[in-house]
């Protein structure tokens, strides 16, 4: 038998033990998992706003603990507009609605409609608002079909009664599960006049990007540039906040698991005593019987990161379909994910491994053999 | 180290082992045994027979004196893992077998680490199953056979890497009568074969088996007796 055999034996040998180790590992990293695709999935989502308009970059206002909060006053997009390399700035007003328990957090987007196709809206069926009509919206034909409306039906959204005059395709998930309604409008639902969240930024073809970018970073410090999803979780300190939540929760899930693994190891150990000292008068080197150890550990490990990464599918399936986070959790299945699961489950045992493994080093083989 | 004419498988010197207490369980025994011999160890519980068993395996080291087997001192060798796989073999009273493992697993369990291949290793613990005579009983857990097969497989262990000594404690002391004439069998057969033997026993009909008796008390060797002739055998002759 292969040494590799021995630990899967070995391990078999004491299935109630290893499984209920496993499931230790799995449920630490279950927990890790599910937090990562889930803060993923938020992130996500937030961010997903940047990559509707079909812009360079994205300017919110610095410093915001939501970036949906940001607030950039008329006369900041006329600076932007002005600022050397910019061909054009489209300032949108994004405002989230809870429309229903199936849709609590709907996205609605105020824009002027002379700016809808440098934002890269198409309309795909009716047509666009006027730039200051009152109650006209358009859907996108996510949000149509999701709702059931088309073109000429009542759609109730921030207290009033709209007619929807259009349905229309950004061709982005997030922009297209949303509501678009003429600027002044929306700004007056939330009466803040003068107001837009974020400015979409078009540089002119030939000039560089990070260039004019740095430029608005330097020239207009209470602003901030987003070119990528990832520099939004850095510019939204909530996704940082949750970003911090889920690194600490790692740490915590690993110290947690490590003092679950060193402790089953640790017992095992001991009740095994006798055959470590056995293998050691037999002529096993230090070194293979740490490794039947450590082996076995890890055999278990890997089993728990799988099964850890399988039961958090299981979870943030639920989670997804809880009545209270229904619509809100978005998790995000990615390949990081799967990494920190097996960086979990391998730290976690690594760092329970310690004590046992050196007691197991330390042994002498007649004071093991004689061991009660 | 030993030489080619060395007929001195085993050499003890002046070997005292004190315990925390402190208990002296040697107090200053020498012994020489060569190659080729079975002998036999005896004396009453407590008379530090089995503490010269665990020095000679190196599964425990002298407080004082040298101990010498198959021409390596043991207080100077750097890799004693290698020493109990392949110089010694070493069989329990109460055999010692891993009782999660078959008798066939148990039997190769000291032939990891050395060259043997997996599929090897297989062969070998066959073939030493076999010259035990339990070739039948290869995948029966230890729980699944009696007194006297636990003990030939412990043997058959004992003998995985095809040691020049073989190291006996008790051997006997588990076993009905039956078991143990068997058991006293292959050690003869062993030792016709040329393996040298040393066999703690309290048992005198057991230890009548031997080419020598060496009595134990208190520490020290006594008496010393031998009751067959052997043919002297060289270092390597086995």
């Amino acid at each position: 038998m292969s040494f590799f055999g021995l630990l899967i034996r070995n391990l078999w040998s004491k299935k109630a033990r290893s499984i209920g180790l496993a499931f230790a590992v799995a449920i630490a990293v279950m927990a890790v998992v599910t937090l990562d695709v889930t803060s993923s999935g938020l992130e996500q989502s937030a961010a997903a706003i940047i990559s509707v308009g079909k812009a360079d970059f994205t300017v919110a206002q610095k410093g915001v603990a939501d970036t949906l909060a940001s607030t950039i006053d008329e006369s900041e997009l006329t600076k932007l507009r002005n600022t050397p390399g910019v061909e054009s700035v489209v300032g949108v007003l994004v405002e989230t609605e809870r429309l229903n328990a199936d849709n609590p957090v709907f996205i609605e987007i105020g824009i002027n409609p002379g700016d809808l196709s440098r934002f890269g809206v198409r309309v795909v069926s009716g047509r666009a608002y006027a730039p200051s009509a009152a109650h006209q919206v358009m859907l996108g034909w996510r949000a149509a079909a999701n709702l059931g409306l088309r073109v000429g039906d009542r759609f109730n959204a921030n207290g009033t009664t709209n007619t929807v005059v259009g349905i229309y395709s950004t061709g982005n998930t997030f922009g297209d599960a949303g509501a678009m309604l003429p600027l002044p409008a929306i700004q007056g639902y939330n009466r803040v006049a003068g107001i837009v969240t974020l400015a979409f930024v078009k540089v002119t073809p030939g000039v560089s990007v990070t260039k004019v970018a740095a430029h608005i970073d330097y020239a207009q410090p209470e602003l901030t540039t987003i070119r990528t999803a990832s520099q939004f979780g850095r510019a939204d300190r909530n996704l940082i906040y949750l970003q911090a939540a889920v690194n600490g929760s790692t740490v915590l899930a690993i110290l947690i698991g490590a003092v679950i693994i060193g402790n089953a190891m640790l017992l095992s150990l001991f009740e095994r005593t006798r055959e470590f000292g056995l293998l050691r008068a037999v002529g096993w080197t230090r070194r293979r019987t740490v490794g039947l150890l450590l082996g076995e550990s890890l055999l278990l490990a890997f089993l728990g990161a799988g099964l850890g990464v399988a039961l958090s599918f299981v979870v943030a399936v639920v989670l997804e379909n809880l009545p209270a986070l229904k619509g809100v959790l978005h998790p995000n299945f990615t390949e990081g994910a799967f990494w920190r699961a097996l960086f979990t489950a391998l730290v976690m045992t690594l760092i329970g491994a310690v004590y046992p493994t050196t007691r197991a080093a330390l042994l002498s083989p007649l004071k093991a053999l004689s061991y009660e | 180290m030993s030489n080619s004419t060395d007929h001195r498988a085993i050499e003890v010197t002046g070997v005292t082992r004190t315990y925390p207490g402190p208990v002296e369980a040697l107090a200053g025994v020498d012994l020489r045994v060569d190659y080729g011999e079975m002998v036999a160890i005896t004396g009453p519980s407590g008379c530090g027979k089995s503490t010269l068993l665990h020095l000679l395996a190196a599964i425990d080291s002298p407080t004082a004196g040298s101990v010498v087997v198959a021409g390596h001192d043991l207080a100077d060798l750097a890799n004693l893992s290698a020493y109990r796989r392949e110089v010694v073999g070493l069989v329990f009273q109460f055999h010692n077998l891993l009782p999660q493992l078959s008798a066939l697993l148990n039997v190769e369990l000291p032939m990891f680490g050395t060259h043997l291949s997996t599929p090897q290793r297989r062969d070998r613990a066959h073939e030493l199953l076999a010259e035990v005579d339990l070739e039948d009983c290869e995948r029966r857990l230890p729980t699944e056979l009696s007194g006297g097969e636990r003990q030939r497989v412990a043997i058959a262990r004992a003998l995985a890497n095809d040691p020049r000594i073989l190291l006996a404690d008790e051997p006997t002391g588990s076993l009905d009568s039956k078991s143990t004439a068997r058991f006293l069998e292959l050690l003869e057969g062993l030792s016709h074969a040329g393996t040298t033997i040393v066999m703690v026993t309290h048992d005198s009909d057991v230890a009548a088996h031997s080419h020598r008796i060496i009595e134990m008390r208190d520490g020290v060797v006594i008496d010393e007796k031998v009751t067959r002739v052997t043919a002297p055998v060289t270092t390597g002759a086995t």
